[in-house]
C-alpha cells in the first residue's frame, strides 16, 4: 500500500515536471513573421505611442528559487490574469473599504496598471539566472542616490536625492523599464532619424541613422550618444558618452551609478502591430564583471497617449523634503537646549 | 507610530502579484506620520502638475476662521490618460481629505484618502478599462 | 517628402538677440557686474511686427516690475521649460523630426520636447509648459495653432510675459534649403490691445558634426532655488 502511494507520488511529480516544463517552453514567445510596415522613405515603421506597462511589478532581479525560469506557464499565467482582473475590480470600488488605513505613502490611485498579465519572471534575461552579474570591486563604494525608498532619507541637500528625484534624468533605461506611471515610449521618425520622445522625464532622445561617429569622447551626458541603423525589421541603437557616476541601470535610474564606460545596445523589433520586442544590452566594464541583457514588450494601447511630465518646474516635494529635514533638526536642537 | 507602508498599500485593495516600485521620492520625507489630519475642504484650485497634482482646499475650523491647504495627490498623467481634465475637478467642489501634515507644520499634507461627501472615492477607476472621471 | 510636403526635418538654431528682449534694445550692463561684459546684454534689432508690444495699460505695468526683477522671476533663470515662442529664439538648437504623420521638435535648453500633431485636432486636457500643438499645412506653410500654454513663460529676459489665455499661431516656410521664415502671431486679450506679431529666419546648422546636445540645466539652478534650505555645517 505504501509502495503504491509512494509511486503514485513520484509519478505525479515526475508529470507535474514534464507539464512544467512544456508549459515553459510553450510559453516562450515566438516572434512570428510579421509583415512589419514601412515609412514612405522605406524605413520600418515603429511609429506610435508604446508602453511598457504589462511588466510594471516585474523585478530586474529573478527571485533565485526560480532558477533559470524566465516564463510563467500557462496556469501561473491565469493566476496573474485574475489577479489583474481584481485587482481592477477593487480600484473600481466607489467607496473607501472599511479597514482603509491612512498613511504617509501613495494610496493605491497613484499607479498605472498591466493590461495583461507579463509573461516573464525577471527584467533580467540573460544571464540565465536572470540576476546582475557581480558588480566589480571598485564600483561597490560608489556611494547610491535617496531613491523612494528611504522614509527617513539623508536630506542635507538636493545632492543626496537620484537624479530622478530632482528631476534630472532617469537615464536610458531607466527611462523605459516599467515603473508604475509614465512608461510612454512615443517613437516618431523621419528621413535619417529615429526620436524617441518618452514621458518620465520629459526625453527626447535624437537617434541619426545616416552612420555617423558617435560624438567625442569629451562631450558626455546623462542620455548619452545615440547612434542607429537598421538590420532587417530591427532598429539597433548604440549608445555611449555617457556621463560617469550620475544614474544607475535600476529601475528610475536607481541604484549604483554606472561608469563613464557604459555602452547600451538597444534592439526594436516590430513582432506585431501593437508590440515591440524591446531588448537592451548593458555593458559597463568598469561596473559589472561581464554584460547582461534586459528584455520585454513594449505595447500600443487604445487612447494611450503621453502628456507633458514637466517635473522640475513643480517639484514642491524637493522644498518639502529638505524643508521638513530642517525642521526637524531645529526641533531636536530646541529639545537639547 | 509610523505606518507600514505594506498595510496602506494592502489597505487600499492594491493586490499587485509582486511589490511595486512605489515611483518618485520616499513620501515620509515629506509628511509626520504622528500628525495626522481629516478636512471637510471646498477645492479652491487644482494644479495639474508634475512630479504631483496638488489640490488646494480651504478649510473653515470651529471657529469659523477659513485656512487654506494643500493637499498633495497623484502624478496627473495617470489620470489623463483615463479621461481626466481641467474640468474635472472643479473649485467650489467639496471633498473630504485624510492624510498627515507636512513634517515643517506648513498647511501642506497628503491626500491618502480623498471621497466626495458623499463617502464615494474621488478618483475610482484605473488605466486599461477606459474609465474617465466621476460625472 | 514623398508626399509632397516641404521636408523640416534638420538641426535649426536662430541667430540675434530675441531672447535678451525681443523688442530694439542697446547693449546695457547685467544685473552682476561681477561677470563683467559676459554678464550684460548685447545690443539687437527687435523681432516683433510694428516695434512694439501692444500691452494694455496694467500689463505694461506688470512688464516694468518683471523687468526690475528678471533675476528672481525669469523662468530661464531656473531651468524652467521655455514655452512657445521662446524656444524657437533661445541661443540653442533644435531638432525638427517630421514623420508622415506627426512632427516632433526636440530642443536642447532643458530637454524641452513637443509633438505636434498633423492629424485631426485635439483639445488641451490641461494646460502645460510647452503648450498643445495642433498643425496643418497651408500649401507649403506649416501652420501650428498652440493652445494650452500654462502662461507662466516669458518671451524673454526682458520681463515680456503671457497669461494662461495667451494663444499662439505659428508659421513655417522654407525661404531656401537652409533657411526657415518664422512667423507667430500672438493673443491674449486680457494683456495686450489687439494680436501681434513676431517673426524671424531660422539656419539650419550646417557644421560636418552638427548634432543637437544636452543641456539638463536643473543641476545649474539648484543652488540658486534650494540654497537657503542646504543643511548648515
Amino acid at each position: 500500500m505504501k509502495y503504491r502511494v509512494l509511486i503514485l507520488i513520484i509519478g505525479l511529480g515526475i508529470f507535474s515536471w514534464a507539464v512544467s516544463l512544456a508549459a515553459q517552453t510553450k510559453a516562450a514567445p515566438v516572434a512570428r513573421s510579421f509583415a512589419a510596415p514601412k515609412t514612405p522613405w522605406g524605413d520600418p515603421d515603429l511609429q506610435g505611442t508604446w508602453t511598457s506597462d504589462d511588466c510594471i511589478g516585474t523585478p530586474m532581479n529573478r527571485p533565485v528559487n526560480l532558477g533559470d525560469k524566465l516564463y510563467y506557464t500557462e496556469q501561473e499565467l491565469a493566476q496573474r490574469e485574475s489577479t489583474l482582473a481584481q485587482q481592477a475590480k477593487n480600484d473600481k470600488q466607489e467607496f473607501v473599504a472599511d479597514n482603509a488605513r491612512v498613511g504617509t505613502g501613495p494610496p493605491g490611485h497613484w499607479g498605472e496598471r498591466a493590461r495583461r498579465p507579463c509573461k516573464q519572471t525577471s527584467l533580467v534575461v540573460d544571464p540565465p539566472n536572470g540576476r546582475t552579474p557581480d558588480v566589480l570591486p571598485e564600483a561597490r563604494t560608489r556611494p547610491i542616490p535617496e531613491g523612494a525608498g528611504n522614509n527617513n532619507p539623508k536630506a542635507d541637500s538636493w545632492e543626496d536625492f537620484s537624479y530622478y528625484i530632482r528631476c534630472i534624468s532617469r537615464g536610458v533605461t531607466g527611462s523605459i523599464f516599467p515603473v508604475i506611471y509614465g512608461n510612454g515610449q512615443n517613437i516618431v521618425q523621419a528621413p535619417g532619424f529615429v526620436t524617441i520622445l518618452q514621458e518620465m522625464v520629459h526625453e527626447a532622445r535624437v537617434i541619426p541613422l545616416d552612420g555617423r561617429p558617435h560624438a567625442g569622447s569629451n562631450i558626455r551626458s546623462y542620455m548619452g550618444d545615440a547612434r542607429g541603423h537598421f538590420e532587417g525589421n530591427t532598429l539597433v541603437v548604440e549608445t555611449t558618452n555617457f556621463l560617469p557616476n550620475k544614474t544607475g541601470i535600476g529601475l528610475n535610474g536607481g541604484g549604483l551609478p554606472t561608469s563613464d564606460a557604459l555602452k547600451l545596445t538597444e534592439r526594436y523589433t516590430r513582432t506585431d502591430p501593437n508590440t515591440i520586442a524591446y531588448e537592451v544590452m548593458i555593458d559597463d566594464p568598469k561596473t559589472y564583471a561581464k554584460p547582461f541583457k534586459v528584455a520585454f514588450p513594449i505595447t500600443q494601447e487604445p487612447g494611450y497617449q503621453n502628456f507633458e511630465y514637466a517635473c522640475h518646474e513643480g517639484n514642491y516635494a524637493m522644498f518639502d523634503s529638505l524643508s521638513g529635514a530642517r525642521a526637524l533638526e531645529r526641533a531636536a536642537a530646541a529639545k537639547t537646549k | 507610530m509610523r505606518t507600514k507602508l505594506a498595510i496602506v498599500i494592502a489597505a487600499a485593495g492594491l493586490l499587485l502579484v509582486a511589490a511595486p516600485v512605489w515611483a518618485h521620492h520616499a513620501f515620509a520625507a515629506e509628511f509626520d506620520a504622528a500628525k495626522p489630519i481629516k478636512f471637510r475642504g471646498t477645492v479652491t484650485k487644482m494644479e495639474w502638475i508634475n512630479p504631483h497634482a496638488w489640490i488646494h482646499i480651504d478649510v473653515k475650523g470651529d471657529d469659523g476662521a477659513v485656512t487654506s491647504w494643500m493637499i498633495e495627490a497623484a502624478a496627473p498623467n495617470a489620470l489623463l490618460r483615463r479621461g481626466w481634465t481641467k474640468q474635472s475637478l472643479l473649485a467650489g467642489t467639496e471633498i473630504l481629505v485624510e492624510g498627515f501634515q507636512a513634517k515643517d507644520g506648513a498647511n501642506r499634507a497628503n491626500g491618502s484618502i480623498i471621497t466626495f461627501t458623499d463617502g464615494k472615492k474621488l478618483f475610482v477607476g484605473s488605466s486599461g478599462d477606459g474609465e474617465g472621471p466621476p460625472k | 517628402m514623398p508626399d509632397g510636403k516641404p521636408n523640416l526635418t534638420g538641426l535649426w538654431q536662430s541667430l540675434g538677440t530675441a531672447d535678451w528682449d525681443i523688442r530694439d534694445h542697446s547693449a546695457q550692463a547685467g544685473p552682476f557686474y561681477q561677470l563683467g561684459a559676459l554678464g550684460a546684454t548685447p545690443a539687437g534689432q527687435g523681432i516683433v511686427e510694428g516695434g512694439d508690444i501692444p500691452y494694455l495699460s496694467a500689463a505694461a505695468v506688470k512688464q516694468k516690475e518683471n523687468f526690475q526683477n528678471r533675476m528672481k522671476l525669469d523662468p530661464e533663470v531656473k531651468c524652467y521649460m521655455p514655452g512657445v515662442p521662446r524656444a524657437t529664439y533661445l541661443p540653442f538648437p533644435f531638432q525638427i523630426i517630421q514623420s508622415q504623420k506627426d512632427i516632433a521638435i526636440a530642443y536642447e535648453y532643458a530637454t524641452s520636447n513637443r509633438v505636434i500633431n498633423m492629424g485631426k485636432a485635439k483639445e488641451a486636457a490641461v494646460d502645460t509648459w510647452m503648450g498643445t500643438s495642433n498643425g496643418h499645412w497651408e500649401g507649403a506653410t506649416l501652420v501650428v495653432d498652440v493652445t494650452g500654454l500654462n502662461g507662466q513663460s516669458w518671451f524673454d529676459r526682458a520681463g515680456n510675459f503671457m497669461s494662461d489665455n495667451v494663444h499662439i499661431v505659428e508659421r513655417y516656410t522654407f525661404a531656401d534649403a537652409d533657411h526657415i521664415n518664422y512667423e507667430a502671431t500672438i493673443e491674449d486679450n486680457t494683456l495686450f490691445a489687439r494680436p501681434w506679431k513676431i517673426s524671424l529666419p531660422l539656419y539650419r546648422r550646417k557644421e560636418k558634426n552638427a548634432q543637437l546636445n544636452e543641456f539638463k540645466c536643473v543641476e545649474f539652478a539648484e543652488e540658486l532655488i534650494y540654497g537657503n534650505l542646504r543643511k548648515q555645517k
